[in-house]
């Protein structure tokens, strides 16, 4: 008669015959021996792959290390750059430069009113004016009985108010 | 002999560079063949675990020492060998197998009968032999990658957990506990079945 216990034993040591069994399994896969003739297949195929691809073997007079062919390359490098640079610059045609500066017209551009050249003086003052000019007249002039011409009027002048060229008049109180 | 001459004359000189490409070349050369006549053998094993194809085995390894070859530079610069070609391989046929996912499983019970070894067995017993494995390597194949792995390479008597966790590139604690998983899962999958039957 089979217990709990002893069925559950008889579990575990099945499992580990199991796991054993796989075990095995895998280590006789893992131990086949190796196809006849695998090495020659091999080596056969890595001599017939192709080898890392070759430049041309360049001469030891040219190869890089040699000196003058650096000199020379540097050379070529700066000649064909400052060729490239020249021809470049002369190609390009420079625009003309203005030799005269020409300013547009002051009022215009502002679009006002022009002062027609017009100049501004300054607004005089006003003389005294006598009262009585009469009684300033020396007593010989009393003979001709006429009173004095007056001044001839002055020419007008631009920015002169128009009341300075008229006659004063005297103030009568 | 004047500048002009000493220059031409490098036209007809073989460099010293060239000599020492040569040699370079042909020590590699040598260092490839003894490199496959010595793991040749163990690599197939590793790739034929996994792929379970002779010919596939074969192309793994084929193509493992091709890489190799393009990078034979660097060869001297490799600590362990063994366990540097068996990673390489390892990638190899782990790559292919994820690309033959959508082709069926090459666990076929003739072809598995027709490589193990058969010496002293009837025909009966090598087909119940067969059967048998092919059941457990199922079992392996519903094992998580990692554990997966891990159980495949420790089937390998050439190498220990060290070398392992080399190839997989993990602790070596890891290796351990893996392990652990693994056979703990393949108990429970091998008992599942046998409670089926």
């Amino acid at each position: 008669m089979n217990t709990p216990d002893r069925k559950s034993f008889s579990n575990q040591t099945d499992s580990a015959s199991d796991l054993s069994a796989a075990e095995a399994t895998l280590r006789l896969i893992a131990s086949l021996p190796a196809p006849e003739g695998l090495e020659d297949r091999i080596q056969a195929g890595l001599l017939a792959a192709p080898r890392k691809a070759r430049i041309l073997a360049w001469p030891a007079a040219l190869t890089p290390s040699s000196g003058w062919v650096r000199a020379a390359a540097a050379a070529t490098i700066v000649f064909v750059v400052a060729g490239g640079g020249w021809g470049v610059y002369s190609r390009v045609q420079q625009p003309p430069t203005a030799k005269v500066i020409v300013l547009p017209p002051h009022g215009a551009a502002q679009g006002g009113f022009s002062s027609a050249g017009a100049m501004r003086t300054p607004q005089t003052l006003n003389g005294p004016v006598l009262a009585h000019p009469a009684a300033a007249q020396p007593a010989g002039s009393k003979v001709s009985g006429k009173l004095p011409a007056p001044a001839a009027p002055k020419p007008l002048r631009h920015g002169q108010p128009a009341a300075a060229n008229k006659t004063r008049v005297p103030l009568v109180r | 002999m004047s500048a002009s001459q000493a220059v031409f004359s490098g036209w007809m000189e073989i460099p010293d560079s060239a000599v020492d490409d040569n040699a370079r070349q042909y020590a590699e050369e040598e260092t490839l063949a003894a490199l496959v006549s010595q793991y040749a053998a163990t690599l197939y094993r590793v790739a034929f675990s996994v792929l379970r194809n002779p010919a596939d085995a074969e192309d793994a390894v084929q193509e493992a020492f091709m890489r190799v070859l393009r990078h034979r530079e660097t060869l001297d610069e490799v600590r362990d060998q063994r366990v540097w070609l068996i990673r390489i391989v390892w990638n190899i046929v782990l790559d292919r197998k994820r690309r033959s996912k959508t082709r069926p499983e090459t666990d076929d019970v003739s072809e598995l009968a027709r490589v193990l070894p058969s010496a002293g067995l009837s025909a009966e017993q090598i087909a119940s032999a067969a059967q048998h494995h092919a059941h457990v390597l199922g079992c392996v194949e519903k094992l998580p990658a990692k554990e997966r792995e891990v159980l495949m390479l420790s089937a390998f008597e050439e190498l220990n957990s060290v070398e392992i966790a080399s190839v997989l590139q993990i602790s070596e604690s890891s290796v351990r506990s893996r392990l652990f998983r693994a056979r703990n899962l393949m108990a429970g999958l091998l008992d599942h079945t046998r409670s089926l039957r």
